[in-house]
């Protein structure tokens, strides 16, 4: 199903492998691949990522900004003027949602990866999904106003919940996290709404995939992502690719049990990790305070060096080392990326965590795993809800394999069970060594 | 200025107490013993049907009519709130629902009318400065300072009140419906806005019918009804429903039993004392 505001290209010939016309075609596909990756690219910037000679980039950027594909606008780049190359605008517009359980983001972004408005609500406890999708609705047509596209310019939206979503389904697969959305289908109810296709993923998942993609864990194909916020969760990245398990619970760190004597957790079970460092557990540490005790607050606390507030983020740090270090046996990342709110308080939890990670996991020769914070802050989530929408509707460049395909609805099954389809058709790392040659 | 210096307040002290609070026009009591203790860093929530007597407790504290009965303790000191002057003193800053700008004036002279800088000849310069200097802290997605109020969005002139509001450097801010003509885009603007507010240590008392924002950004939520005190909840453990029934009058829950408790058994003493009162005057009679 062709989606308007996209280019399908003409199915071009590569008959004569290893001939002039060939190479020019696989190095366009490479240099429009380098950009729907990694977004808004000046040519060096390009020229490296590529490994083709700068000349060769200048001339294919400027072929393909004549046929419309690229846009290119005067910038600088460390002072000197350079040449931004976007996809161009017409490429379509793809929305990023992520619903936590107290706050709603939004992202509307062009398939470059360039974030053009961004929205952000906080919301009430127990939200519901009927509500909340309505006001998305109108938060998505006065973002699309705001950048002068009408609301058909939308593509595909990407959707992050804070709760495990089945791969198969798109439907929350545990219920209990985020109450106002269990058994929602929410890619079919958006898409009543919007027309366009939707895809649902966990939060935790899209965060690890935006720092994979463009944040603290570029280029690491064993990564996790841990998200420290109203809950914890984890979004693993195996072999490159984001794993969801089977029926999506993967990653579902906040969870684990750790202590069998402990309180019982919202999901049911006694002694998840969330019922130590989760938001509530935390500002039960601070009694007789007055008013909710929201994590920023505890993190602005420490930050003025309220003494109570440090330790509780210090322990919260001790528990979620140990945590880590279970999924660390388990999965083996070389980095571990700590998002979410609590994130912000940076070494404050993260040399407790370290230090803890240390004491528990496995010793091995190269040493464990590298602990930094997330890039991307809390816009994580959302932006990898931007990144999940356009490698599910497939809105490239469009070289002719993936001549432009949308799956409607949920995910689709068939992609890879177990190991959702970040990349179905693509290798997602585009690998300077092998130049400027057609693999 | 106003938001820059001040060093992050401390959270959770009581800035404002209001004991027993009575305001009577003519005849019609518009409030009947109202209590309302308001704390840095927390944003409380007035809630309530029209007529309960949310905007008569506000005109209390912006100083637009003196309460007839009960008293009010600005950290921990007993004060009277006579006039708007008074008000402002206390480090009160009132925003009402019809924002009271001036559509003719640009943003820089509505957040600095009547505080003008400058001695001789207005500072238009430092003004300019200050102005962008709050509408970033705020986050504020306004395109110009130097445009006509007239020409922003409903979202955008609310922003303007309330960084109108900040000048001042208070320490408790009071929003009258600060959502209700706004549509959902600009009413996200507002309550990323009060969670702002809350996060630099001021107090923040907002009057709003939409429960849905108020859940959003509340974490306590006061009901009047019918001028009196009809609950009082923290946000986190309270449900739609029970917000709902308390504004409405028809709730029979914890709160109002122990509320109700509360008023029998000081009936059951005022009723002992009142027998002892009576006994002992007999005993001491010769």
């Amino acid at each position: 199903m062709a989606v308007p505001g996209t280019i399908v290209f003409p199915v071009s010939s590569r008959r004569n492998p290893g001939s002039q016309s060939s190479l020019r075609e696989a190095n366009r596909a490479r240099i429009l691949d380098a950009i729907t990756h990694y977004g808004a690219l000046t040519q060096v910037e390009l020229a490296a990522v590529t490994g083709l000679s700068p000349a060769t980039v200048s001339n294919i950027v400027k072929e393909q900004a004549a046929t419309g594909v690229l846009t290119t606008t005067p910038t600088s780049r460390s002072g000197r003027r350079a040449v931004r190359v976007t996809l161009a605008r017409e490429m379509g517009l793809v929305v990023g949602l992520h619903v936590s359980n107290r706050q709603l983001r939004l992202a509307l972004a062009d398939a470059g990866h360039q974030v053009l408005a961004e929205r952000m609500l906080p919301l009430a406890r127990d939200h519901r999904a009927d509500s909340e999708l309505d006001r998305v609705m109108l938060l998505i047509q006065d973002m699309a106003e705001s950048v002068g596209a009408g609301p058909g310019e939308v593509l595909a939206v990407g959707v992050g919940l804070a709760a495990p979503v089945d791969p198969r389904t798109g439907i929350i697969a545990t219920a209990g996290l985020l109450r106002g959305w269990d058994g929602v289908p929410v890619a079919e109810e958006l898409q009543a709404r919007l027309h366009r296709p939707v895809f649902v993923d966990n939060e935790a998942n899209l965060g690890a995939l935006a720092e994979y993609r463009m944040g603290a864990a570029q280029g690491v194909r064993q990564a996790a992502y841990l998200r420290v916020s109203h809950g914890v969760g984890a979004g693993l990245i195996v072999d490159g690719r984001v794993y969801r398990g089977g029926s999506g619970k993967a990653g579902e760190i906040g969870h684990l049990t750790l202590d069998e004597q402990g309180l019982v957790c919202r999901c049911g079970n006694r002694g998840c990790l969330e019922t130590l460092v989760g938001a509530s557990a935390l500002a039960a540490q601070f009694p007789g305070s007055h008013g909710d005790v929201k994590l920023r607050d505890i993190v602005l606390r420490a930050d003025a060096g309220d003494a109570r507030a440090r330790r509780v983020i210090a322990d919260a740090g001790r528990h979620l080392g140990v945590a880590l270090a279970g999924l660390s046996n388990l999965i083996d990342p070389h980095r571990i990326v700590v998002g979410g709110e609590l994130a912000e308080a940076g070494e404050m939890l993260l040399s407790p965590l370290r230090h803890a990670l240390e004491r528990s996991t496995l010793a091995t020769v190269s040493g464990g795993p590298e602990v930094v914070k997330g890039e991307l802050g809390e816009r994580a989530e959302v932006l990898g809800a931007v990144l999940f929408a356009i490698d599910r509707a497939q809105i490239s460049a469009g070289r002719p394999e993936d001549a432009v395909r949308t799956v409607a609805g949920a995910p689709a099954p068939d992609i890879l069970p177990g190991i959702g389809g970040i990349f179905p058709v693509r290798t997602p790392e585009i690998s300077p060594e092998r130049g400027g040659l057609a693999s | 200025m106003a938001v820059t210096s001040t060093p992050e307040a401390p959270v959770g002290d009581l800035v404002l107490s209001l004991r027993g609070i009575d305001k009577n026009f003519g005849a019609v009591q518009a409030l009947t013993d109202i209590d309302l203790d308001i704390y840095s860093g927390e944003v409380v929530a007035l809630v309530g049907d029209n007529g309960a007597g949310k905007s008569t407790l506000i005109k209390i504290l912006a100083g637009v009519h003196p309460q007839d009965g009960g008293t009010i303790s600005h950290d921990g000191k007993t004060v009277s709130i006579n006039n708007p002057a008074d008000s402002n003193n206390l480090g009160i800053a009132t925003v009402y629902q019809d924002l009271a700008l001036c559509d003719n004036l640009d943003v820089v002279a509505n957040l600095f009318l009547g505080h003008e800088l400058g001695r001789a000849t207005i500072n238009e310069v430092e003004m300019e400065k200050r102005s962008w200097g709050l509408l970033r802290q705020l986050s504020a997605r306004i395109p110009s300072v130097r445009i006509p109020v007239a020409s922003l969005s409903g979202g955008q002139r609310q922003t303007v009140a309330i960084a109108r509001s900040l000048i001042g450097e208070p320490r408790i801010v009071i929003l009258d419906e600060p959502t209700a003509a706004l549509g959902v885009a600009q009413t996200a603007e507002v309550l990323n806005l009060i969670e702002r507010l809350r996060e630099r240590g001021l107090a923040v008392v907002l009057i709003s019918h939409n429960m849905a924002d108020v859940q959003a950004v509340a974490d306590r939520i006061v009901v009047l009804r019918l001028g009196r005190n009809n609950g009082e909840f923290k946000v986190a453990d309270v449900s739609y429903e029970d917000i709902i029934a308390a504004i409405t009058g028809a709730s029979d829950n914890a709160v109002t039993r122990r509320a109700q408790a509360r008023v029998d058994s000081a009936d059951a003493t005022a009723a002992a004392a009142t027998a002892t009162d009576t006994e002992l005057p007999k005993e001491e009679r010769p």
